[in-house]
């Protein structure tokens, strides 16, 4: 158990070291823009946490980025480069809002998990498609899982505009979920999801799962070293696509409890490139599961507290891009570093 | 105390990365135009010292002199102006490029200073080739040229240099029989020419084979320093280790069991790639429990394949493959590792680990159920600690804790974490492939005795060497494999060196 501790300790080390110092640079910036400094820090830090509506905001933007950047973990510790988040968040995101529009006299005990599972198998599936290409054919994962995710965006575009549109309302958006298979708000807090509760335990159980089971061992096996995993018995094929699935699952469920519990309804580009925040946030934690909870939820921090920032001081909103790339350079460079002491 | 005929004298080395202590005590002298051997176990801080001398590490205390004057050397690029030519054992050529174009690379010869003169270095290429008797093409392609052409290649970018002092990092290391054997008659030519070279390995056979005088290193000091033709390979061996070391073999211990069934059958056994070339052709042989089946052969002569097809890894085309009388032609990996199958591939990198787990997982990687290390599939983490903590001190995987990377060990140790992980299943067929490549004597030794208690415990066990003296060694029956084809099956008592030896070269017509 105590190694459990200094693990977990060790994960988020090495991204919250590189959080701080990147902040540091980035007061020097904001600094330079503008007279209140440090209105705008507190604005970008805090504002999230001063009102209970603010607070809910921020853990709506952290659940879909959490999940996705759960299911990018099981599929880079596979060895699968799969950049189709955005793709399958969609796909989980559209066959949940479908199945609860047509299904909508169903009762909410049948209805909801029949929208879950939906949600949930149309994301597998979209990951399913690239793992088994890559498996049998050896095609490469990278281009395929980001051609799908244009198919994807446009085959919901014209199911929003066509299929399931709500036509009183502006825009390319579905008809309204029935509200009885509305996930309920995170107790407390009116308007926060609580699918936020669902991504914190799946990181747990992400974590478990990866670095605590022999089948979590022989999946990494596959990823860091084919050759050998396949050499110790290890039905390494077997591993990818199912790591694929569950990469796969978990970007429909982010679409899908954003839908359910946030969104209610469908809305084309509902998604500000989760897909892509969510594979950084992987990527920063150095795919681990806690790491990416971290990071999903400072993600979500920095990117609400722009806005709120952008509002109270002459601080542009695009500051966040500057110091999320200074982020990404930073932990790459710390990455850079270690190798060669190595 | 440097005589005019000394050309590199080191006196008082030490180097420390670090807590690490690489070299403590190091006292070195080489004579102009001799080959010096400097030897040593892995870890010893042989290649510590080279890299001193070529420049790319500093040493923490202690004198270089060179020709008599102390040189401080501060940079490759400051080694190679002092003669200094260093042959790396990873080779550092653009494959794409030619042999010419590689020997000149980063200082081509130009005409009016912009273009390069190709026709210039193709003809200096030529004639440092011709010199020194090389045998190759300055217009060939790095890529089209094997592992011991290339090392030549390497050997001439030194020597295009001038280098009055050739460094050789463990050449031979990457080398089949065969291109050892031009290696030293490559070292012989450059000797009669008036070059000094300085030979870093760790193989007895070649000490003596090539050197005039022999250094041996360990624990980063200087043990000793003969002259080559004084000792013998024992002698050397008992200087490296520190005790004496007797590498003895099964010939030279009683039978105590007589074999027992047949573990593993291959009847006509035959794949064919791509291209149509026969890799196996018709490879039938039979091991028993109890007994050691060596393959002796030069690299490249089928042995990948005959071990990747009884390991599972690829289908036979032909013929029929039997675990203790059933027949698993058609049953993949898992299956027959369940069936009783234990394998050590020939490269660890490869497929032997994976380098970025831990010493732990890779360890634990095949004996999860059988140590009883998961419960319900969770990982009993203290159980993994217990069990890898074992294996560390049983194996004397040095540097080694449960959770370092198994990547961050030397490659001797890295060979311990497999050979470990695959006997303690005690698997009841045991295929070892290459088993003590790049291990030093102490490690091969205890390698050895390990394999031959698995077979005297009733084991079956296929060993796969390029290394004709572990086969010899080892093995109980013997099998030589030429061009895919299993050219003759002898008893231990019927092989000596040289039967094997024709064998390999294919002649079968000259032991008739």
């Amino acid at each position: 158990m105590r190694r459990a501790v200094v693990d977990l300790l060790k994960a988020i080390r090495a991204p919250v070291a590189a959080i701080a110092l990147t902040l540091a640079i980035g007061f020097v910036l904001v600094a330079a823009i503008t007279d209140e400094p440090v209105r705008a820090y507190r604005d970008l830090l805090f504002a999230n946490f001063d009102s209970l509506g603010n607070f809910a905001l921020f853990l709506n933007r952290a659940t879909p980025l959490t999940l996705i950047a759960l299911g990018v973990i099981f599929s880079f510790r596979a060895g699968v480069f799969n950049v189709g988040g955005e793709g399958q968040l969609y796909a989980g995101a559209i066959a949940a809002t479908v199945v609860g529009v047509f299904l909508s006299g169903l009762p909410a005990i049948v209805l909801f998990p029949l929208a879950v599972a939906a949600g949930i198998l149309a994301g597998a599936f979209l990951g399913w498609i690239p793992a088994v290409l890559k498996v049998r054919l050896a095609v490469d994962e990278v281009v395929t899982t980001l051609m799908l995710n244009i198919i994807v965006l446009l085959f919901t575009s014209y199911l929003a505009n066509q299929v399931i549109r709500d036509p009183t309302s502006y825009g390319a958006v579905s008809q309204m979920l029935p509200q009885k298979i509305w996930l309920p708000a995170f107790p407390g807090v009116p308007g926060a999801t609580s699918g936020i509760i669902v991504a914190v335990l799946l990181s747990i159980v992400s974590w478990v799962a990866l670095f605590r089971t022999e089948w979590g061992a022989q999946l990494r096996a596959s990823g860091t070293n084919l050759r050998f995993a396949r050499t110790i018995g290890v039905p390494a094929d077997r591993r990818i696509i199912t790591a694929m699935l569950l990469a796969g699952g978990f970007g429909g469920l982010a679409g899908t409890l954003y839908v359910l519990g946030i969104g209610h309804r469908f809305e084309q580009n509902f998604s500000p490139d989760y897909g892509l925040v969510g594979l950084t946030c992987a990527l920063l934690a150095r795919i681990h599961p806690i790491g990416a909870l971290a990071t999903a939820l400072f993600y979500a921090m920095i990117i609400n507290g722009a806005a709120y920032m952008q509002i109270s001081t002459d601080v542009p909103r695009s500051l966040v891009d500057l110091l999320t790339g200074l982020l990404v350079l930073l932990m790459t460079a710390r990455l850079g570093l270690r190798q060669r002491q190595g | 105390m440097t005589g005019p005929d000394e050309i590199l004298h080191l006196s008082a080395i030490a180097k420390t990365f670090g807590e690490k202590v690489a070299l403590r005590d190091v006292e070195l002298s080489v004579r102009r135009g001799e080959v010096h051997v400097i030897c040593g176990e892995n870890g010893a801080g042989k290649s510590t010292l080279m890299n001193i001398l070529a420049g790319i590490h500093q040493p923490s205390a202690g004198v270089i002199q060179l020709d008599g004057r102390k040189v401080e050397i501060a940079s490759p690029i400051v080694a190679s102006r002092l003669g200094i030519g260093m042959v790396h054992q990873h080779f550092t050529l653009v494959p794409s490029m030619t042999v010419a174009e590689n020997v000149f690379l980063g200082r081509h010869l130009t005409r009016l200073g912009i273009f390069s003169d190709r026709q210039a270095m193709i003809a200096q290429a030529a004639a440092l080739i011709e010199r020194y008797n090389f045998g190759l093409d300055p217009r060939t392609p790095v890529r089209e040229l094997s592992v011991g052409q290339r090392q030549r290649v390497e050997i001439l970018k030194a020597l295009a240099f001038d280098a009055k002092l050739l460094i050789l990092d463990e050449p031979t290391a990457v080398l089949t029989p065969p291109e050892v054997d031009e290696l030293i008659g490559v070292i012989d030519g450059l000797r009669s020419r008036g070059r000094t070279i300085l030979f870093i390995t760790h193989k007895l056979r070649e000490v003596k084979a090539v050197s005039d005088r022999v250094t041996v290193l360990r624990h980063g000091k200087t043990i000793s320093t003969h002259f080559t033709r004084d000792v013998s390979e024992a002698d050397i061996a008992r200087d490296m280790v520190g005790r004496d070391v007797f590498l003895v073999g099964r010939a030279g211990r009683p039978r105590t069991r007589a074999f027992g069934p047949t573990r593993l059958r291959l009847r006509h056994v035959a794949i064919t790639n791509a291209a149509g070339r026969r890799l196996l052709d018709d490879a039938s042989f039979e091991v028993r429990a109890g007994e050691i089946f060596g393959i002796a052969g030069v690299d490249g002569n089928g042995q990948t394949e005959l071990s990747e097809v009884i390991a599972g890894f690829t289908d036979i085309q032909a013929g029929s493959i039997e675990f203790d009388g059933r027949d698993v032609t058609a049953v993949g990996v898992p299956g027959r590792q369940k069936a009783g199958l234990g394998f050590v591939p020939e490269d660890r990198l490869d497929r032997g680990l994976s380098v970025t787990m831990s010493v732990g997982e890779n360890l634990a990687a095949t004996n999860y159920a059988l140590a009883g290390l998961t419960r319900h599939g969770f990982v009993r983490t203290d159980r993994v600690e217990a069990f890898t903590a074992g294996k560390i001190a049983e194996f004397d995987i040095r540097g080694a804790q449960p959770s370092t990377p198994a990547g961050s060990l030397s490659g001797g140790n890295m060979q311990k974490v497999v050979i470990a992980r695959e006997l303690n299943r005690d698997p009841p067929l045991l295929v070892v492939s290459q088993p003590t490549r790049g291990l030093d004597i102490g490690a091969a030794e205890f390698i050895y005795e390990r394999i031959m208690a698995a077979a005297d415990r009733g084991r079956a066990v296929l060993l796969i060497s390029s290394e004709l003296s572990e086969i010899l060694a080892l093995s109980d029956r013997i099998g030589v494999m030429y061009s895919g084809k299993l050219l003759r099956v002898l008893e231990r008592s019927a092989a000596d060196e040289v039967t094997i030896g024709a064998l390999m070269n294919g002649s079968v017509g000259a032991v008739n």
